[in-house]
């Protein structure tokens, strides 16, 4: 639908819009919202950039967290500067995620995912009971400094649009190709000579790498960050995003990100109906709606329109 | 001596329930190649069930409690089973063999329910009488006659399971499901009924879990949810879809559990737990007992 060139612009246009209204527009609550669209459609997207090799990483939402936790060690008890700060978060990310990969992508399918669940639930654990790390109360104090307080969202939102062009770019590389042949049968690329093993661990560095600079923009955005911003629920929803919106397309998990995050804020102060709703909404698109917006614009494009339930 | 026999008993009345709880997960994922992320609400279903029974039956139509308990425990594997089939008859039967969408289903189907058990049931913990007081010692090591008889009760469960699957005609066209669905088909197995017979057998196994724990520990709407992480180191460790690695996965986590818990602190015993999956993982990818992947 969109993978013409048309729409990349429109796509640019809308992010340097979202930087130019953080830059001028007087009203914090509306900057802040809209930072946290970008953040879940990071989320969201790096998901769906391990999905290209077919495997579900719960893990996103750790790598997520141990950006936000590289940065507000790095700017709180280290005192480095801001940007470097920031910097940390993508390199520590990265490093563990190598670690972690080599480790568990020599599995695959529903051991890979219960073992990128397992590993979020005991990261977030290990935050819990370090009292360097705050404990249960978690971490403090990550300001920007002072001169660039008021181009803090710009500067944030332009890196968070950054990665997912950054990703849009790796997925239309010759090595996105590659990753979608993994998913699609493993044996043929290893039997051209490719080292599959790596390249799985390479696709899952790139997208914890992006993730984790998600993170340690969000530690400065929030400015504080605990153990339970990071459960394995963050990942859900961002399979959530990515389902609704479809995942035919990386636009799918934006569109997604968008729709429910706003949503969300609408119903926050619904209390356990909140669950309730995204369990609906999960449930039915999953089930009536299978290929997500993306999905559901495309079948339209191409005249086959039909509301079909199930798969 | 006496406290390793008190560490013992300890292993063995959670590992009972661990292992009860993750028969059920291995069985579904065995039939349905499916990871059920719901299945902790059937747990906290059952529980809920037998809480809220007992209460009303106990305090309001003063009923003998241990009846009131059997009435309750019927209550709740009945509860579970109607919303095992809906959620199966509406849900999961269209994501059969699907990793991605049944883990999406399941997830969602957790917000429902747990949300629509905290609006039924409130936030508030509550426990229920005792059903058989009194306590017991063993070598040495004391444990109230309820624990005990929940250890019991499990085991007999757990073998029970373990009759229906090995030597029963239904047992056989679960194990031939699990081992080639095409080929069972061939055979004449109507796949989708023995898919939802293994999916309620799963369900009910995990409301035995939650209705025997709901007697020793509050019961809350998010009981079931601290199972989940466990019952999923425990299927890595035995291997998934392995009848015989869920027990002593169970048996093995829960043994970590108790005397790491005791000798270092609980934190460590989970951290251990996850060490010795990795060096699994590295050894033997399939878990202890089960099947390479194609």
């Amino acid at each position: 639908m969109l993978k013409s060139n048309p729409g990349l612009a429109l796509c640019i246009l809308i992010a340097l819009a979202a930087v130019c209204f953080a830059l001028f527009s007087g009203e914090p609550y509306y900057v802040q919202v809209v930072i946290w669209v970008f953040a879940n459609a990071v989320l969201a997207v790096t998901l769906r950039f391990v999905l290209l090799i077919g495997e579900l990483n719960i893990a996103t939402a750790a790598f997520f967290g141990i950006g936000a936790y590289t940065t507000a060690v790095a700017s709180t008890i280290l005192d480095w500067s801001f940007f470097a700060s920031l910097l940390a978060a993508p390199i520590i990310a990265g490093l563990i995620s190598a670690l972690f990969g080599w480790v568990t992508l020599r599995t695959k399918g529903p051991y890979f995912l219960l073992i990128s669940f397992a590993f979020t639930e005991i990261v977030r654990l290990l935050y819990t009971k370090s009292d360097v790390l705050g404990g249960n109360s978690g971490m403090i104090g990550m300001f920007p400094p002072m001169e660039l307080d008021a181009y803090f969202p710009a500067i944030a939102i332009t890196l968070l649009a950054a990665i997912m062009f950054g990703l849009y770019a790796a997925e239309r590389s010759n090595l996105g190709r590659v990753f979608k042949a993994i998913k699609n049968n493993e044996d043929i690329p290893r039997s051209v000579g490719l080292n599959v093993i790596g390249l799985k661990i390479l696709c899952l560095v790139i997208a914890s790498t992006a993730v984790g600079l998600a993170g340690g923009v969000n530690a400065y955005t929030n400015s504080v960050i605990a153990p339970a911003d990071f459960t394995y629920f963050v990942a859900v929803l961002a399979l959530a995003y990515v389902k609704i919106g479809g995942e035919g397309h990386i636009i799918g998990p934006i569109i997604g990100a968008t729709i429910l995050t706003l949503a969300g804020q609408l119903l926050h102060s619904f209390g356990p109906y909140e669950n309730i709703f995204y369990g609906i909404i999960i449930i039915g698109v999953l089930l009536l709606v299978p290929g997500g917006i993306v999905g559901l614009g495309e079948r339209f494009k191409a005249g086959t329109f039909i509301g079909r339930a199930g798969r | 001596m006496e406290l390793q026999v008190q560490l013992l008993m300890n292993t063995l009345q959670i590992g009972s329930v661990y292992v009860l709880f993750a028969l059920g997960l291995t069985l579904i994922f065995g039939v349905m190649k499916i990871v059920n992320f719901a299945h902790g609400t059937f747990f906290t279903a059952a529980a809920l069930v037998v809480s809220s029974v007992m209460i009303w039956s106990v305090d309001t139509l003063g009923m003998p409690i241990w009846f009131s308990y059997l009435i309750a425990f019927v209550l709740a594997l009945l509860v579970v089973c109607i919303i095992g089939f809906v959620v199966y008859v509406f849900g999961f039967q269209y994501v059969l063999k699907d990793l991605n969408g049944s883990f999406i289903l399941s997830i969602g189907l957790l917000l429902l329910l747990n949300g629509t058990y905290l609006i039924l049931y409130g936030g508030v913990p509550r426990s229920i009488p005792a059903v058989i007081p009194g306590n017991i010692t063993i070598l040495g090591a004391s444990l109230t006659i309820q624990r005990l008889v929940l250890m019991i009760v499990a085991t007999i469960i757990t073998l029970g399971l373990y009759i229906l699957v090995h030597r029963t005609k239904l047992g056989l066209s679960l194990r031939a499901v699990a081992e080639d669905q095409e080929a069972a088909m061939l055979q004449g197995i109507p796949y989708r009924r023995v898919a939802l017979y293994g999916f309620l057998i799963g369900a009910t196994l995990a409301a035995c879990a939650g209705a025997l724990m709901a007697t020793v520990t509050p019961v809350t709407t998010v009981i079931g949810d601290d199972f989940l992480v466990k019952a999923f180191i425990i299927i890595i460790i035995g291997g998934l879809g392995s009848v015989l690695g869920a027990i002593l996965g169970g048996l093995l986590i829960a043994l970590i559990e108790s005397f790491g818990g005791y000798y270092f602190d609980p934190s460590t015993a989970t951290l251990v737990m996850f060490v010795l999956v990795v060096v699994l993982l590295i050894v033997r990818p399939q878990g202890i007992l089960g099947h390479a992947e194609k």
